[in-house]
């Protein structure tokens, strides 16, 4: 059984590890973590803007999202205002487009 | 006339310097009153900003269901030496010989002797805990077992069925965000029986039930299997999210350890997200906390693992009497990818400590609580699912997923279960105690056709002879299916109506018609206690706890709220 654990914790940490180090930062990214505001889908359905509440500072930050799988979270309603969020953006032509979008993790 | 024109200048003048005056003071006024205005919006935005903070629905959201089921249940048993019937008839013939003075066989003991001859044999099994134990009191006791063969109670091969068994089952859901980050979750679940406040219509009426896992109700299976209508604790956990502004997340409570993935298609729920468990290894209601980890990893979407722990029996305080450990589970999960037309899920588990019998009260064994601890049990499990939307005119959804048990038995074996181990002997006999690896392989499919708002569902899976999990709160009557040591295929039709959803955008009703086909080919599914015994080779001579059932079948149908 001690060997077992062994290799399970050995395992745990080469996951974890991995996890670490697959995750790049962009520089020019931008992390907020938030609640979301409001939520406007465009009419043609293929972006949406999306206004976040920022934990740290309470600013609203407006971002833009066009990925399909978070429309089709938006347009399911398994992504609701009120919802917290894990969001990176970069800064283009002077818009927030949304480069990562996900609800909180958590169970 | 030079006067006038100095005078009416004079007048001019001084008008005209008080007219400024005049519309200053009206100007002064309307100021006043704009930002008295101003001042009242400001404070009508605060109250309401305040009022919206406080109102429940920003905070707590409250949701459930409510299912009426009716099941029609076909079984095919096996012919078996029954044990509890045995014993039973045993000691009712010894007594009822003794008191009616019937007369002694040649060279046998009184009655009153043999009565006494049957306690101590029982008495002094239960002191036995030990493989070799186990085979030394066998080999001590040779009469009494030969003598206890003579009342033997065999149950000739029948036909088990209830057409119509109905349940109610209503559920509550509890979503409570009482601070930034923090939340409590919370399902309390009735579930009874048409016309019963007891387990007595799945567990066989007091009759020796069918499968380990039905024998009766216990800490793992409450609030998932029918027994009264008071509403059991199903789950309550509180979860810190964003742990120290990192992607980490903290929960500790009664786990959402059940109906997980891909149970969901077939029970109509939503995808359970990071909650959860893959329900061919897990659908236990555990008592225990999850530590998570959802790094942002672009090329891996919706990457989350986490450790989870439960207790699966608390074994109070130790004593010269009680030694026993608690029993405890740790389990590790991977999730690489989680996006709708992609989840691949990579799962460990193992349990310690692990129970010959769980607590429970009013079996058709009596009230049954752990005697002894067998050993550990080890899973391994993999699998994927996925969701594509617009495949002709509906989505399809299809899963694959396969599992690998491994019992470590220690040298204890069952006293209660005759000298069974884990996945070790058969009643009255032991088995030297070794590791057994068992396999299951589950795969299913479901489309959703959106016209008319109808699924179409089929599920296969294969349990080897040795595949053993930790299912009983799997929403099956005659035992957990993905626990089947043999194969079992289900089909359901689900029909929503196409109606507007008013208490949340996941409101939904809908009827549900499914049957299921088991077909067992070893004994002993869901119960890790006692070596599984091929269906075809089974004798009627054969002692069992459990009836052996070689086939099942449940047609059911539902309607449900989902609210």
């Amino acid at each position: 059984m001690k060997r077992a654990a062994s290799v399970m914790v050995a395992v745990a940490f080469l996951v974890f590890g991995f996890f670490a180090v697959s995750s790049i930062a962009h520089a020019d990214e931008i992390k907020v973590v938030g609640v979301i505001t409001k939520i406007e889908v465009a009419k043609d359905g293929k972006s949406a803007t999306v206004t976040l509440k920022d934990n740290e500072t309470g600013n609203p930050v407006a971002v833009n999202v066009t990925d399909d799988l978070t429309l089709d979270k938006f347009n399911d309603h398994r992504i609701l205002e009120g919802d917290g969020i894990r969001c990176k953006y970069e800064v283009i032509n002077g818009k927030n487009e949304s480069k990562f979008f996900k609800k909180t993790a958590g169970c | 006339m030079k006067r006038f024109i100095r005078n009416a200048a004079a007048a001019s003048l001084l008008l005209g310097m008080a007219l400024p005056v005049s519309a200053m003071a009206a100007d002064q006024d309307l100021d006043q009153k704009v930002d008295s205005l101003a001042k009242e919006v400001e404070g009508i935005k605060r109250d309401a900003a305040q009022a919206k903070r406080k109102s429940l629905g920003q905070w707590l959201e409250i949701g459930g269901d409510y299912r009426f089921r009716m099941d029609g249940l076909w079984g095919q048993t096996a012919a078996f030496t029954d044990v509890t019937k045995t014993f039973a008839n045993t000691e009712q013939t010894l007594q009822s010989n003794f008191f009616n003075s019937a007369p002694v066989p040649p060279g046998f003991p009184s009655w009153q002797n043999q009565i006494g001859g049957l306690m101590n044999f029982s008495n002094n099994m239960k002191q036995v805990s030990s493989f070799s134990g186990a085979q030394t009191f066998l080999a001590n006791n040779q009469q009494m077992l030969q003598g206890i063969g003579n009342f033997a109670v065999q149950v000739p091969a029948y036909k088990p069925e209830n057409e119509t068994l109905n349940t109610n089952r209503f559920g509550i859901n509890l979503h409570a965000k009482p601070i930034q980050d923090v939340t409590v979750n919370a399902r309390l679940v009735g579930y009874k029986t048409f016309g019963s406040q007891d387990d007595s219509a799945f567990s066989n009426n007091g009759n020796t039930a069918f499968f380990g896992d039905r024998v009766g109700v216990f800490d793992g299976s409450i609030g998932h299997v029918p027994t009264s209508s008071l509403l059991d604790i199903d789950r309550a956990y509180a979860t810190w999210s964003n742990v120290l502004g990192q992607p980490l997340w903290f929960s500790l409570g009664r786990r959402p350890s059940n109906n997980g993935i891909p149970s969901n298609l077939r029970l109509n729920n939503e995808r359970p997200g990071n909650a959860g468990t893959p329900a061919m290894m897990i659908d236990y209601a555990f008592d225990g906390g999850t530590i998570g980890w959802a790094p942002d990893i672009d090329a891996l979407p919706g990457a989350y693992a986490k450790i989870c722990y439960g207790r699966g029996f608390e074994s109070g305080f130790s004593s010269p009497t009680n030694s026993l450990k608690d029993t405890e589970f740790l389990g590790i999960a991977v999730i690489p990818v989680d996006t709708d037309p992609l989840r691949v899920w990579l799962q460990w588990n193992k349990g310690w400590n692990v129970f010959d019998f769980p607590v429970m009260k009013n079996t058709a064994f009596g009230d049954t609580a752990p005697a002894v601890e067998l050993g550990s049990i080890e899973q391994w499990g993999a699998g994927s699912m996925s969701t594509l939307k617009n495949v002709g005119p509906g989505s399809l959804n299809f899963f694959a997923e396969t599992g690998l048990s491994i019992t470590h038995p220690n040298d204890n074996v069952s006293a209660n279960a005759g000298f069974q181990g884990l996945l070790t002997g058969t009643f009255f006999n032991p088995e030297a105690p070794s590791d057994k690896t068992g396999w299951s392989v589950n795969l299913g499919t479901r489309y959703d056709y959106t016209p008319t708002a109808t699924k179409f569902g089929f599920e296969f899976n294969h349990g080897s002879k040795n595949w053993i999990t930790f299912a009983p709160a799997a929403d099956d009557l005659w035992t957990s299916k993905l626990g089947t040591r043999g194969n079992v295929y289900e089909g359901y039709i689900i029909q929503e109506l196409k109606l507007q959803p008013i208490s949340s955008y996941t409101s939904k009703v809908f009827f549900r018609l499914g049957y299921q086909y088991y077909d067992f080919e070893y004994t002993n599914s869901n119960n890790w206690v006692g070596a599984p015994v091929k269906i075809a080779d089974i004798k009627p001579t054969d002692m069992m706890l459990l009836t052996p059932v070689k086939t099942a079948q449940d047609l059911y149908a539902t309607f449900e709220v989902h609210f």
